[in-house]
């Protein structure tokens, strides 16, 4: 296989090209100097895009129909209440962790129960329970904000070697959801019953202890999101995971991960969440009013994935 | 629901014998919000309840409650009026989703005699009544601070509001008038914020690189916090950052203010306008004279009532101010 044919060959490939090329772009605006600026912020937003992208990026894996709308609920909930536990104290941060980890298996596992037990379509299931929990989230705090404590805050908003530390928690986390995917029986679950559930059934495979471990995987990485997210920016709000609904999963499409399931990509997750927000920091950085940057950020996308999609056709 | 409206109805009755007794005593009135997603619309909601509780304990009207739609959505918002109109309320205070979608739904709550009035999310039928806020008075008002603080002007960045929504367009049309009124300052770069301080935060931390020394950054509102902490995570030295009366916008530049003198201002609207829409529906089913169109005063904080604000501002909320009916019959009066 020629270099050539092997970059072709993987998906992810596009999205980085974008990513560069918008880099690029932004960066001339300035003659370069603000290449390590923007490269930083990139890396730091990216971060938060890529952890709930890897949760969703499962989901979808697991086939058609299958996504997790609770995200940004959950995120909330997350932020919210393990912020209020944690009361600014620095000894309380690992409590913090563990409640943040607890509210995603709960709200999994809720997730789950209400797909498969009530046999509700995922799509409603996960809406109906981002009412439940952000209702929870509404009326845990009202909407206050509370400070995280003074070193989670700290770690958060500072950086290892010029590599923002948020970023170097998502690529540990990518690392493991790589190892996972591909190197664990857990992986190939996913991906057969993502291509055939039918199949995946005669193959006695436990697709419904596969799925259930999914969405709990899917709704613990939203709220670690959310523990995070809240902790860097110094405070939970109630509307902070809005943005990371379509985020999460126009990452994942970007990517390359096959919407229709069974096919999926970590290293695209990267690609895209980068991408995404360079466009944004591009079309900024160059003046675009709102309208016109919404129109050219939709162009820019669609070109992306069709570049993208093409590769199929090699094959 | 409807034994919560027959309760505080009976409640009402019991205190006929009050003496604050107004002719609106067995009125009903409804709250009709679109979102609750956010410490502003929380704020929003608390103040009414607040108020509210006391008028109907006080027998000034029989109910007044609120209802809040799951999506900020229009239609849904449209067949939550609908359904006011089928329950009876007398009034009906509206926030509402869109300025002209909910025009179909409003015309027919006023042709069941159901008197509407709109905040806020104002709506452009003419049969409601409005009670708005001079959105582009508010914007120039930030320039006209900076033209003192900052003679000598500078580069400025802009955070606007939710793309597409009126009132992000009228405030940045203040903001431009300003701009041109005094020309010693430039708008070297906009994003959109969304009224939210993670979004500004994302939005400020990608534009910034590129950007040449910013003097000063013009905002709308719950944005300025997330600015600062762009401005601080990127190393840069801390510009004048127009805060939205948020607490914890309030707190940073206490902070600032304690550590090295920071100077700037605070303007948003105050959440409690929701009891004044409330007043004003209530004098209007009194049968008083009233003009369509009301304007209500923004909250501005400055240098030195800072700390006054900040103290009566609740941790995590927004600087409030709650109407009372004199408060109401005043801006009533000044539309006259």
């Amino acid at each position: 296989m020629t270099p050539h044919r092997f970059l072709l060959g993987k998906p992810w490939i596009w999205s980085f090209a974008a990513t560069v090329i918008v880099w690029i772009i932004t960066v001339l605006f300035t003659g370069g100097a603000s290449s390590f600026g923007l490269s930083q912020a990139a890396l730091t937003f990216a971060a938060f895009s890529v952890i709930v992208g890897i949760g969703q990026m499962f989901v979808i894996t697991l086939g058609p129909g299958n996504i997790d709308l609770s995200v940004p609920a959950t995120m909330t909930l997350s932020g919210t209440l393990a912020l209020k536990l944690m009361d600014v104290q620095d000894g309380m941060i690992l409590v913090g962790l563990l409640a943040s980890i607890g509210i995603g298996l709960i709200v999994g596992l809720g997730n789950y129960v209400l797909i498969k037990l009530l046999r509700i379509p995922p799509i409603i299931a996960t809406l109906s329970m981002s009412f439940i929990i952000q209702s929870v989230a509404i009326w845990s705090n009202r909407g206050l904000r509370i400070k995280p404590p003074e070193m989670l805050a700290n770690f958060t908003t500072s950086d290892l070697f010029g590599i923002p530390n948020v970023a170097l928690v998502a690529f540990l986390l990518s690392v493991l959801a790589w190892v996972l995917l591909e190197k664990s029986i857990y992986g190939r679950w996913i991906s057969a019953i993502g291509q055939s559930m039918f199949a995946a059934r005669m193959a006695s495979i436990p697709v419904d202890g596969t799925r259930l471990v999914t969405y709990m995987l899917c709704a613990v990485l939203a709220a670690l999101c959310g523990y995070l997210l809240a902790s860097f920016s110094g405070g939970a709000a109630l509307n902070m995971g809005s943005e990371y609904l379509l985020l999460s999963i126009a990452v994942v499409v970007i990517g390359g991960t096959a919407v229709a399931g069974g096919n999926s990509n970590i290293p695209g997750i990267w690609g895209a969440s980068l991408f995404l927000f360079l466009v944004v920091s591009m079309l900024n950085t160059y003046g675009f009013g709102a309208g016109f940057r919404l129109i050219l950020t939709g162009l820019i996308i669609i070109v992306v994935i069709l570049l993208a999609g093409g590769r199929q056709s090699f094959r | 629901m409807d034994i919560r409206t027959m309760l505080a109805a009976s409640v009402a009755v019991a205190c006929l014998c009050s003496p604050t007794l107004a002719d609106t005593s067995s009125k009903k009135i409804a709250l009709s919000n679109n979102y609750a997603g956010n410490s502003w619309r929380q704020a929003m909601l608390t103040s009414w309840d607040t108020i509210t509780k006391e008028a109907v304990s006080k027998g000034v009207v029989a109910a007044a409650d609120p209802f809040t739609t799951a999506e900020n959505q229009a239609t849904e918002q449209a067949a939550q009026i609908q359904n006011m109109i089928l329950q009876g309320y007398d009034a009906i205070v509206v926030n509402a989703a869109s300025p002209t979608a909910l025009n179909g739904a409003i015309k027919e709550a006023c042709d069941a005699g159901i008197t509407v009035v709109s905040f806020d999310g104002i709506v452009t039928e003419p049969c409601a009544w409005r009670i708005a806020v001079d959105f582009k008075r508010m914007g120039e008002s930030q320039l006209e601070y900076l033209a003192t603080k900052l003679p000598n002007g500078g580069n400025l960045l802009e955070i606007r509001g939710l793309a597409g929504v009126s009132v992000d367009d009228e405030i940045h049309a203040g903001i431009q008038a300003g701009v041109e009124k005094n020309p010693q300052f430039k708008i070297v770069g906009s994003v959109n914020g969304d009224w939210a301080q993670d979004v500004a935060q994302r939005a400020v931390a990608g534009i910034l690189p590129s950007l040449p020394d910013i003097a000063a950054v013009v905002t709308q509102g719950g944005d300025g916090y997330g600015a600062a902490q762009a401005f601080a995570a990127a190393k840069r030295p801390t510009p004048t950052i127009v805060m939205g009366n948020r607490e914890d916008e309030l707190l940073w530049w206490k902070e600032q203010k304690d550590k090295d003198g920071y100077e700037t201002m605070s303007v948003s609207i105050a959440p409690g306008v929701s009891t004044l829409a409330f007043w004003v529906a209530q004098q209007i089913l009194d049968g008083k004279d009233v003009k369509k169109d009301l304007v209500v005063p923004f909250l501005r904080i400055d240098q030195d009532n800072l700390e006054e604000n900040l103290k009566n501002t609740q941790k995590g909320g927004v600087a409030n101010v709650e109407y009372s009916l004199e408060d109401a019959q005043k801006v009533i009066a000044a539309a006259q």
